[in-house]
């Protein structure tokens, strides 16, 4: 069974459709990209997987169970957890009160020590400086902030929407591969992406989102010597 | 063992015994009742910071619960004897529960809806108190205001022929919310509102189920609002509707906490405290103009947040903790 089945979604803002029949399907410990242009549908779609669009058509199951009825922090709760596109910190707080706000979840507010020290060892420059106020720091370490933050709520499911978005090219490949670490520990990816190449290279399979449907999909391998996404997404 | 002989600790003991001795050295009445009315306006503007301030959901209808405090606890009290004492909790739950009225269908909608049914629904209260007459067999009084009955130096029915019993009572409210809204700012709700008035989409990504802790907020700060019309109902002990429920009375405790700092935990009293004494001092000093010293206090109150955009507690922040810098170097000096 998948961890995560997407079924045939559709998701409108008014009248205008965003996403048409869209159906995905995520295994567990896998580490799906979904890449496509701007406005192509990707922040929508993780959007409404936590809750925060609701889709017209269509159901979303998480361990077999529907959660596209359920409120954001419904779902939070059943371990799908979002770093959202612009890493939306709390800017005037500190990286541990940011650390703190993530673990809101019954179950990981009980493991919220054990769960900051794990974020620490993986993100150690956050415990440097776990006082600095969070809109102070670079972009890549707010970056890492927003990852720590929802590591918190100690994920099942980790859907990160555009990572490497307006940060340095050296810091894109240290954000890729802690992602990866991440996926090492056993927590399953959905990556969406606009850097089309460094996504695929990481993971196992992928979707490309075209103007709101799912036009491929196939594994990373597949994807890359695809002549449609190397023409459109990689400039070859 | 902590050590409790540290300026952040005896500095506020030392302000806090500073006020305990003030009705010592006042004797006249009118200043003490002054008195006590700055402490009431730093307690309301304080109740209004739970939510205005900590949640950032601006409600301009906070008369509704000093109103409703006030109202429920005088009308227990004049009709089957009911102490304002007791009185004071049950104000204050009605007061919690026209908050949740309010704030349930609105506070789950963005920008400026609950702002707008905090209007809306104060005006409609105001509008039904003036043409209500009687409640079944109780006289509400409707637009001639409502007397509560006198029984002279009653304490277990929160009366009494002197001031200073009222300065205390103000000052151990205003303390009781200070103590709450310093808990609330390092507690579990304390976070998850400051993360709902920071951004309230990323709070929402999180999991927080920001409807409900805005709510929770809301009527926290209705409830202490309500117990604070009790007390006002008591001290005054004449309601009037316009006075109690209207725009004046709502705008008025925004203003204060605006002022002295809303989302931080001494600004609204700062804000009460200073505002207060301004107003009473520009009143009696331009007596002979009406209306002047509204224009004063107004051009006052602008100049404050053109310069002080944070609030007044900008202000006081900084030297306090120069101070504190201060006494603590003496110490640590003549330890050594």
């Amino acid at each position: 069974m998948a961890l995560l089945e997407i079924d045939n979604i559709s998701v409108y803002y008014g009248e205008m459709c965003v996403l048409r029949d869209v159906s995905a399907q995520i295994d567990s410990g896998e580490i799906i990209c979904v890449v496509g242009a701007n406005g192509a549908g990707k922040s929508t779609l993780i959007n409404t997987i936590s809750g925060l669009l609701k889709p017209k058509t269509g159901k979303i199951l998480f361990n077999g169970e529907v959660i596209s009825k359920l409120e954001p922090y419904q779902i939070v709760e059943k371990g799908v957890i979002q770093v959202p596109e612009g890493r939306r910190l709390f800017p005037n707080m500190s990286v541990e009160e940011n650390l703190l706000i993530g673990s809101y979840t019954p179950t990981s507010r009980k493991k919220r020590k054990e769960n900051m020290e794990k974020v620490f060892t993986l993100l150690p420059r956050l415990a440097e400086r776990r006082k600095q106020i969070a809109r102070t720091m670079s972009g890549g370490e707010q970056q890492m902030l927003a990852i720590g933050r929802a590591l918190m709520a100690d994920p099942k499911l980790l859907m990160l929407d555009e990572p490497s978005l307006g940060l340095a090219p050296k810091m894109v490949s240290h954000v890729l591969e802690l992602i990866q670490n991440i996926a090492a520990q056993g927590v399953t990816i959905l990556l969406v992406e606009q850097n089309v190449y460094h996504a695929l290279k990481l993971c196992n399979r992928g979707y490309v989102l075209e103007n709101g449907s799912i036009t491929l999909m196939g594994t990373a391998e597949e994807l890359l010597n695809n002549p449609h996404v190397k023409k459109a997404y990689l400039g070859l | 063992m902590r050590n409790f002989i540290t300026p952040r600790y005896y500095l506020p003991a030392l302000m806090i015994f500073i006020l305990l001795l003030i009705p010592l050295f006042i004797s006249s009445p009118y200043i003490l009742h002054i008195m006590a009315m700055v402490l009431f306006w730093a307690y309301l503007a304080s109740a209004w910071n739970i939510v205005g301030g900590f949640a950032g959901q601006l409600s301009l209808g906070h008369g509704v619960y000093v109103a409703a405090g006030a109202y429920v606890s005088s009308l227990l009290f004049a009709n089957i004897g009911l102490s304002p004492w007791f009185g004071m909790i049950i104000g204050g739950l009605v007061a919690a529960l026209l908050g949740v009225i309010v704030g349930y269908p609105t506070l789950r909608l963005r920008g400026a809806y609950y702002a707008l049914a905090t209007v809306g629904f104060a005006e409609g209260f105001r509008v039904i108190l003036i043409n209500t007459t009687k409640i079944g067999s109780w006289h509400t009084g409707g637009a001639e205001g409502f007397l509560v009955p006198l029984l002279g130096d009653a304490p277990q029915h929160m009366q009494f022929m002197s001031k200073v019993p009222y300065y205390y009572l103000a000052l151990v409210l205003l303390l009781i919310i200070v103590g709450f809204s310093f808990w609330l700012d390092r507690s579990k709700l304390g976070y998850y509102l400051t993360a709902i008035r920071e951004d309230e989409d990323a709070a929402l990504a999180l999991g927080i189920n920001t409807a409900r802790a805005k709510l929770i907020a809301a009527a926290l700060s209705a409830f202490f609002t309500g117990v604070g019309g009790v007390y006002y109902a008591q001290l005054i002990r004449y309601l009037e509707p316009n006075a109690i429920a209207g725009a004046i009375m709502s705008n008025q405790i925004v203003f204060l906490a605006i002022v002295g700092g809303r989302g931080t935990v001494l600004g609204p009293v700062i804000g009460g405290i200073f505002l207060t004494i301004i107003g009473e001092m520009t009143r009696i000093l331009f007596d002979q103009v009406m209306g002047l010293h509204l224009f004063l206090y107004g051009i006052i109150v602008v100049l404050f947040v053109i310069f002080k955009p944070r609030g007044l507690i900008e202000l006081v922040e900084k030297p306090y903790e120069k101070l504190v810098k201060m006494l603590n170097g003496r110490r640590v000096e003549g330890a050594s």
